[in-house]
C-alpha cells in the first residue's frame, strides 16, 4: 500500500493541474495566465530529499501522459521534465540543501521549465507572441502561484520525500 | 576515440535530442487519428479525469449558484421586462418557420446546411500549460463523435474536434493559433459579408474574420456566424459580435476583431454538432493535401 502512495499522489497532482485550470473563474486576474506546476515541483523534491533515479524516472512517465493527454505533441513534456529534473539536482549538489534553497531553486527549475516550453512551442508556431509579453503574461503570473504552492506544501513534500528515502535505505 | 564520445552524459542527451526532435516531427505530421496505444493512456486518463471531475463540477456549481443569489434580484427585473417581448416573438418565429417549411415542401427542398444533431458532452480537462488551447469532453467514437466536427456552448462556438479516442476526444479551441483552423462566416447585415474566422489575438482577446472584401460595410455589434460553406459546420451558429474593423496592409481586404459569444476559459457542458447535410469530399473543394477546409 505504501509503495502505491507515491504514484498515486502525483497521478492526484496531475488530475488537480488541470482542473485547476478548467474551474479557475476566467476573469479574476485579468489577460495573465497562470500555469500551476505542481507535478513538476514535486518531482523536483523527490529528486532532491527522494531518490534522484525515481525522480528522473517520474518526470520521464509523466511527462510522456502529459504530452499524450494535453498536448498531442510527443516529445516536449517527455524531454523537458526529466531534463529540469536533472537541472535541478545539480545545482542542489552545489547548494546547501535546506528548505528555502530547495524552494528557490525549484521555482527556477519552473521558470527554465516554462522557458523552453515557450521556446519550443515558439519554434513550431504554436504561438507568436514575444518574449516580453510572455515574461508579463505568463512567467511571472506562473512564478507566483508556484510560490503560493511551495509556501504551503513544501515542508509536508519534504517530509513525506525524506521518509520515502528512509524506506528504500531499509529494503 | 576521441574524449567527446566516451563521455557518457553528452551521448545520452544527444539521443534524447534526436528522439525528441523525431518524436515532434512525428505529431506535427498529419495525423487523422492517434496511434493505440496513445488512444488507450487518453481513454484511461479521461475515465480517471470524468471520475475527478464530474464531482469537482457539482462543488462549483454549487458555490456559483450561492453567488447568483446575490444578484437575483438586479436579473430579475431585467429578465421579466425581456419576457414581455418574448411571447410575441416566439410567436412570429414559430409563424416564420412555418412558412419556411412550406416553401420548402414547394421547392421541394428537404436538406438545408444549416440542419444538425447536437451530442451533449461534458468537459472533464483542460491543457493546464495553456499553449496548445485543447479540452477533454467525455464522449467518443461510440457516441458517434467524429474529427472536425463543431464543439459549441450555449453562447457560441467554442472549437472543433482535435482527435477521437473511443471514449473522449479532445477539442481545439478557437483561440489556439493553427493555420489549419479556419471556418467560412459571414456578418449579418443588409448584405452580408463573407469571411474566414482565421486567427486570434491573444492580447485582446478576439478573434479574427479576414478576408472580408473591401467594399462590405461592416460595424460594430453586428453578429458574426458560420455559413456552413466550409464543408464540415453547419450553417447558423452563432460566433460572436464585431468589436471593431480594420483594412488590411494592400487595401483590398478588410480584417473585423470579434468578441467570441461564448467564453473559452468557462466550458462546462457542450454540444458536438453533426452536420446533416453531406459533406463535399476535400479533394472537391481544390485542397491541398492534408489540409481541412
Amino acid at each position: 500500500m505504501k509503495k502505491l502512495l507515491l504514484p498515486l499522489s502525483l497521478v492526484l497532482l496531475f488530475l488537480i493541474e488541470s482542473l485547476l485550470v478548467q474551474f479557475m473563474p476566467a476573469n479574476l486576474f485579468g489577460d495573465k495566465v497562470w500555469v500551476p506546476r505542481f507535478l513538476i515541483i514535486t518531482i523536483f523534491f523527490l529528486t532532491i530529499y527522494g531518490s534522484a533515479k525515481h525522480g528522473i524516472i517520474y518526470g520521464l512517465i509523466f511527462g510522456l501522459l502529459f504530452d499524450i493527454v494535453f498536448t498531442e505533441i510527443l516529445g516536449i513534456y517527455l524531454f523537458l521534465y526529466p531534463l529540469t529534473a536533472f537541472i535541478v539536482l545539480k545545482i542542489m549538489k552545489v547548494l546547501q540543501v535546506n528548505l528555502i534553497t530547495t524552494s528557490v531553486v525549484s521555482l527556477i527549475g519552473v521558470a527554465l521549465l516554462e522557458s523552453a516550453v515557450y521556446g519550443m512551442n515558439r519554434i513550431i508556431g504554436i504561438t507568436t507572441i514575444d518574449f516580453m509579453s510572455f515574461l508579463n503574461m505568463r512567467l511571472i503570473p506562473t512564478l507566483l502561484l508556484n510560490a503560493i504552492f511551495l509556501i504551503i506544501a513544501s515542508y509536508p513534500l519534504k517530509r513525506n520525500f525524506e521518509k520515502f528515502a528512509d524506506r528504500l535505505r531499509a529494503d | 576515440m576521441p574524449q567527446f564520445f566516451l563521455n557518457k552524459r553528452l551521448i545520452v542527451l544527444l539521443i534524447s535530442i534526436i528522439i525528441l526532435v523525431a518524436l515532434i516531427g512525428f505529431s506535427l505530421r498529419e495525423r487523422s487519428q492517434p496511434s493505440w496505444p496513445e488512444q488507450f493512456v487518453k481513454d484511461t486518463s479521461g475515465w480517471v479525469q470524468s471520475l475527478v471531475s464530474k464531482p469537482t463540477q457539482y462543488v462549483v456549481d454549487l458555490f456559483g449558484n450561492l453567488q447568483d443569489l446575490q444578484n437575483t434580484y438586479q436579473e430579475n427585473k431585467q429578465l421579466k421586462t425581456r419576457v414581455d417581448k418574448l411571447a410575441s416573438l416566439e410567436a412570429q418565429v414559430q409563424k416564420l418557420e412555418k412558412d419556411n417549411k412550406q416553401l420548402r415542401d414547394v421547392l421541394g427542398e428537404k436538406k438545408t446546411l444549416s440542419d444538425f444533431k447536437p451530442l451533449p458532452a461534458t468537459a472533464i480537462g483542460r491543457n493546464p500549460d495553456q499553449w496548445n488551447d485543447i479540452i477533454v469532453i467525455d464522449k467518443g467514437k461510440i457516441n458517434g463523435i467524429e474529427q472536425n466536427m463543431a464543439v459549441m456552448t450555449a453562447t457560441g462556438l467554442v472549437g472543433k474536434i482535435k482527435s477521437v479516442n473511443q471514449f473522449s476526444s479532445t477539442v481545439q479551441l478557437l483561440s489556439a493559433l493553427d493555420p489549419k483552423n479556419r471556418i467560412s462566416a459571414y456578418i449579418q447585415g443588409e448584405a452580408n459579408a463573407y469571411g474566414l474566422v482565421e486567427g486570434y489575438d491573444a492580447e485582446k482577446k478576439q478573434l479574427l474574420v479576414k478576408r472580408i472584401p473591401y467594399d462590405a460595410k461592416v460595424k460594430k455589434g453586428q453578429t458574426v456566424i458560420t455559413s456552413g460553406l466550409g464543408g464540415v459546420f453547419p450553417a447558423g451558429l452563432l460566433i460572436g459580435t464585431v468589436e471593431s474593423v480594420k483594412t488590411d496592409q494592400y487595401g483590398l481586404n478588410q480584417t473585423a476583431y470579434i468578441k467570441p459569444g461564448a467564453n473559452f476559459y468557462d466550458i462546462e457542458d457542450v454540444l458536438v454538432i453533426k452536420r446533416n447535410a453531406t459533406q463535399p469530399a476535400a479533394s472537391d473543394m481544390g485542397a491541398q493535401k492534408g489540409e481541412n477546409l
